[in-house]
């Protein structure tokens, strides 16, 4: 195991004021998390904010708040990341439900009544890393091809990174069915992995 | 689908044989124990794992592949080889000899490097390894650097060179030494502390117009040298706005620092634009003024919430040294919306310029009206239930409302700043009054020199300058001034109207008798306009007031509308041989006023009922003034009246005096009905009708008494003019005691001084008519005084006693 990379060092460094260290946090629970926050989304939400957008707010209200994080277990970071990203997501959610209604005021932006007006920013979402990825893609059709059930405990056990203990907790089964259940999630998985070609 | 084949999954699978499901649950718990160790954050090879599981491998080892692929090893961002913070520094990037490290980030490290050709130190800033293969990022980072290379100005960062693609990603810029704005801010005073912010702000507006936004601005990427020069840098987020559009993402590195965050900053993938450095610098002001945040909390959720919706505590609360007009900038840069902010950095800087130069600052923030209304509302609530409990009066509780709504009227903010008068703003206003008055004379005066066609191209173009700067100022928030620019177009449209109307023999239609005309008769050097071109002038203005009136939402130009209204239904008189009447008939002239009176009443009402109460409480006191005047003059000048009056009440005389009690009378049914009106508006016209009832009366009765004894004096053997006389005499102080009394129904304070002035006259009266140098009047008067006060601190001892007294009897 290395230990320099290992959650709670990088933790411990960060709160002692390594801003790389967060970097680094950063960058390992990155792709696990944009998967959850995607299927964490309301269609709608995902059709106006973008999951890097939701990700790079979980990560700022994660280095802002990481004082009150404590190391429990290996998994302890996760979950409170997946905690933030709930939050974050409601949050987005509501916030642009009211910005419907305001609709567009940014009027100093060069328009035919505006000509000097400087450009509007952001017209173009910003580079997706997420989005644009050939693999994530793939990835994301299989997953959504999968039955719901299998799908939620795939995510469980490889994105939230819970164990089967903490998966039947979550879902109120036993411990035996969610191994029976995430095994046949697997294997389904396996079977679309024959239908849509990895790359 | 998914239940459905989940549930066929389950079936085919019980229907297996014994053997396969044991086996399936074999595989499933090995499974389960793979996830439970990689839960820990444990690196489990999957080759050791299967073969301690050989029976297992043949299922178990393409499941865990699969699991294991799901990581995507394509993932552009994977850790990069580790070690960076031991990294070695160069030993020369550009040709600069590297003599340290200045600071680090996320994503790069500032060297200190040292220029030996030119014998300067400089800083570089150098991109992490980590990155140095990641495309995006590069490019981004290099991207900072370009725009910043294409400014230079004394208050930013300047860049020297861009390194050579053969070295590693980096860029040389000046070198800066100095504090950090806060630390650097610590000891000045808040006058020099404004002059720091005021030259951010211009410095940021400088970067706006070169199209790049800052989007980091806090006081650790302000420095501040020791002759108080700032310097902004770290562009580490700076987009610029020209660019192909396309913002590059930088992985791991924090966006921002949330404590400077401007609303639209906390909402995932909202759009930036240059009012969000605008808030930045706000904050920074807010932190330079008081030593505190304006928006810290424990919590990041909280901060974002007291961001977006919070006011922050007002600067003076935590440093009262902080004068009005920097708490007010402060608080117009931190707007919740941006179109409430400053519009551009460089109307801060003004702004600030203004506060330094001791002027009045521009800024009127919407927090304070959000202030106060919160706590107002609160309180009409307390008044109308003081109001319920009979605490206060309908009258008092009318009078508060009406003071506070004043305070609260937020959609008007031109009446909020108009209540202080400063010297620009009346130069302001004198200016407007000096153009509106020049543009009349031009109308008024045929000049030598000036041809016609000329003084309406001069009118219209000035009308047309001050429309389009004041719509221009308005948009740009400094509203105060946009509104005198639009109020003075309101005056000047209808003198440029006319002036275009005569020169181009517009509606140049006489009246049918020239007598008609208000203007139309006069003789050069007069400009003449027949009333039909005064009528449409004013017609046209109309509309332009209404529209400014929805487009400023200042509810000045419905004073504009009512006092156009007047002026468009007096014409309307004009045209219908009103000016005759005025001539031979004042009474019908008079009346003619009614039907006028009658129209603003009706719209006022309707105006109001529709819901814009501050519209219609500019044509009410048109409407009762208009009343006033119209049954004034109809009593004082309406022969026909005074005949009829004659004729039938011979005692009467025909005397006028009796015909402005009359009127009392009709303001006292007016009243009456008035105040049977639903609307608070409505009441306060039953009040003004009300206030001129005593004047009425007690100076008709005055004027009685002084003409009756006037008469009986030149003939004092006439016993019909004595009683007459005497009559007024005894009547004037007694109706003066009935309206001290009967103020206190409703609460008319004028009732009471207006009874106790004429009371006061009636007692002279008696003591020179009456009691004739007798004494025992004032001895009367004085016993009788000394009872009432006597009797109104026993007031309630004796109320019982005579009503003790009357139920004993009965």
């Amino acid at each position: 195991m290395d230990f320099r990379t290992s959650t709670y060092d990088l933790v411990e460094r960060f709160k002692r004021g390594d801003a790389e260290a967060f970097s680094l946090v950063f960058q390992k629970y990155q792709r696990r998390l944009a998967m959850l926050v995607h299927y964490k989304m309301s269609p709608e939400l995902r059709s106006v904010a973008e999951v890097d957008d939701i990700l790079q707010e979980v990560f700022l209200a994660a280095s802002r708040d990481m004082n009150q994080f404590t190391y429990q277990s290996p998994g302890s970071l996760m979950a409170w990341l997946s905690r933030i990203a709930d939050h974050v997501i409601v949050d987005a959610a509501r916030y642009q439900n009211r910005e419907k209604r305001r609709a567009e005021e940014l009027l100093r932006f060069r328009s035919k009544s505006n000509p000097e007006g400087p450009e509007p920013v952001d017209s173009e979402t910003p580079s997706r890393l997420f989005a644009r990825e050939e693999g994530v893609q793939i990835l994301l059709r299989k997953l959504d091809e999968l039955p719901g059930e299998y799908r939620e405990m795939i995510l469980l056990a490889k994105f939230e990174g819970l164990t089967t203990k903490e998966i039947s907790e979550r879902v109120g089964k036993s411990r035996e069915s969610v191994a029976l259940l995430l095994h046949r999630a697997l294997k389904r998985f396996r079977e679309l992995e024959a239908r849509i070609p990895s790359k | 689908m998914s239940s459905e084949e989940t549930r066929k999954d389950r079936q085919s699978d019980s229907r297996g044989e014994e053997r396969p499901l044991d086996r399936e649950r074999k595989v499933a718990e090995a499974l389960a124990a793979y996830v439970d160790r990689h839960a820990g954050e444990e690196t489990v090879d999957i080759d050791e794992f299967c073969k301690a599981r050989p029976e297992l491998e043949e299922e178990l080892r393409p499941l865990l592949e699969s699991l294991n692929a799901m990581d995507g090893s394509s993932f552009p961002f994977q850790p990069g080889p580790e070690g960076e913070p031991g990294e070695k520094l160069p030993e020369r990037l550009s040709g600069h000899k590297i003599l340290g490290q200045i600071g680090a980030g996320g994503m790069g490290r500032v060297l200190l490097g040292y220029d030996d050709r030119l014998g300067r130190k400089v800083a570089i800033k150098i991109l992490n390894r980590r990155y140095r293969e990641n495309e995006p990022v590069r490019q981004r980072f290099m991207q900072e650097a370009r725009a910043l290379a294409h400014i230079s100005h004394p208050n930013i960062v300047r860049i020297f060179s861009l390194g050579q693609p053969e070295e590693a990603p980096h860029f040389v810029m000046e070198l800066v030494e100095g504090a950090s704005l806060v630390e650097a801010g610590r000891p000045l005073t808040l006058r020099q502390k404004a002059a720091l912010i005021q030259k951010v702000a211009l410095a940021v507006d400088f970067l706006h117009q070169h199209q790049i936004l800052h989007r980091d601005l806090k006081p650790t990427n302000i420095l501040v040298s020791a002759d108080l020069e700032p310097k902004i840098l770290d562009f580490g987020l700076a987009q610029q706005l020209e660019s192909d559009g396309r913002r590059v993402t930088r992985p791991g590195e924090i966006m921002g620092t949330p404590d400077y965050f401007s609303p639209e900053h906390t909402v995932p993938g909202s759009r930036f634009d240059p009012r969000s450095d605008v808030f930045s610098l706000g904050t920074v002001l807010y932190e330079v003024l008081t030593g505190s945040l304006p928006f810290h909390a424990e919590s990041f959720a909280e901060q974002v919430r007291r961001i977006r919706e919070e006011v922050p505590i007002l600067p003076r609360r935590r440093n009262p040294d902080v004068p009005g007009e920097l708490q007010d900038i402060c608080l117009k840069a931190l707007e919740k919306k941006p179109e409430n902010r400053y519009a551009s950095a460089g109307e801060m800087a003004n702004d600030l310029e203004r506060y330094l130069a001791g002027e009045k600052v521009h800024a009127v923030p919407t927090a304070y009206a959000s202030l106060i209304t919160g706590k107002i509302e609160q309180h009409i609530q307390d008044l109308e239930g003081w109001r319920r409990d009979e605490i206060l009066s309908q009258y008092e509780f009318d009078g508060f409302r009406k003071s506070y709504n004043r305070l609260i009227e937020r959609e008007d903010a031109w009446i909020l700043e108009a209540r202080r008068l400063t010297l620009p703003q009346v130069t302001l206003y004198l200016g407007a009054w000096i153009l509106t008055v020049g543009t009349a004379l031009l109308f008024l005066f045929q000049f030598i020199r000036l041809p016609g066609k000329i003084a309406v191209v001069l009118v219209m173009g000035v009308a047309g300058l001050t429309f389009w700067s004041g719509q221009r100022i308005w948009k740009r928030g400094q509203l105060r001034i946009g509104i005198a620019f639009l109020l003075t177009f309101c005056l000047l449209l209808p003198i440029a109207l006319l002036l275009t109307m005569i020169e181009a023999h517009i509606a140049a239609v006489p009246s049918p008798h020239k007598k008609w005309e208000l203007l139309g008769n006069v003789e050069e050097p007069y400009r003449a306009a027949t009333n039909a071109q005064l009528w449409w002038a004013i017609l046209l203005t109309l509309p332009a007031c209404g529209w400014l009136r929805r487009f400023t939402h200042s509810s000045v130009f419905s004073l504009m509308i009512a006092v156009m209204g007047v002026a468009l239904s007096l014409v309307t008189l004009l045209r219908l041989g009103w000016l005759e009447f005025a001539k031979n008939d004042p009474g019908w002239f008079y009346f003619r006023i009614l039907p006028v009176a009658a129209i603003f009443f009706i719209s006022a009402f309707a105006i109001e009922r529709l819901g814009f109460f501050n519209d219609s409480r500019y044509f009410y006191p048109v409407a009762v003034v208009l009343t006033l005047m119209a049954l004034s003059g109809l009593a004082a000048e309406h022969h026909p009246y005074r005949e009829w009056l004659e004729r039938n009440l011979a005692w009467t005389r025909g005397q006028i005096e009796y015909l402005f009690i009359a009127n009392a009378g009709i303001y006292f049914a007016l009243q009456a009905v008035c105040d049977r009106f639903p609307s608070a508006q409505m009441r306060a016209v039953a009040k003004a009708f009300r206030f001129v009832i005593p004047g009425h009366i007690l100076t008709s009765l005055f004027l009685l008494w002084f003409h009756a004894y006037d008469r009986w004096q030149d003939e004092l053997g006439d016993l019909v003019r004595k009683r007459e006389a005497r009559t007024f005499e005894i009547l004037l102080p007694i109706v003066a005691c009935l309206f001290i009394f009967s103020s206190i129904r409703k609460q008319m304070k004028n009732f009471f001084v207006s009874g106790m002035i004429f009371l006061a006259i009636g007692i002279i009266t008696w003591q020179v008519d009456l009691f004739e140098r007798q004494s025992r009047w004032p001895i009367l008067l004085l016993i009788l005084g000394s009872l009432l006060m006597v009797g109104a601190t026993r007031y309630s001892a004796i109320k019982l006693a005579v009503s003790r007294l009357f139920r004993g009897r009965a």
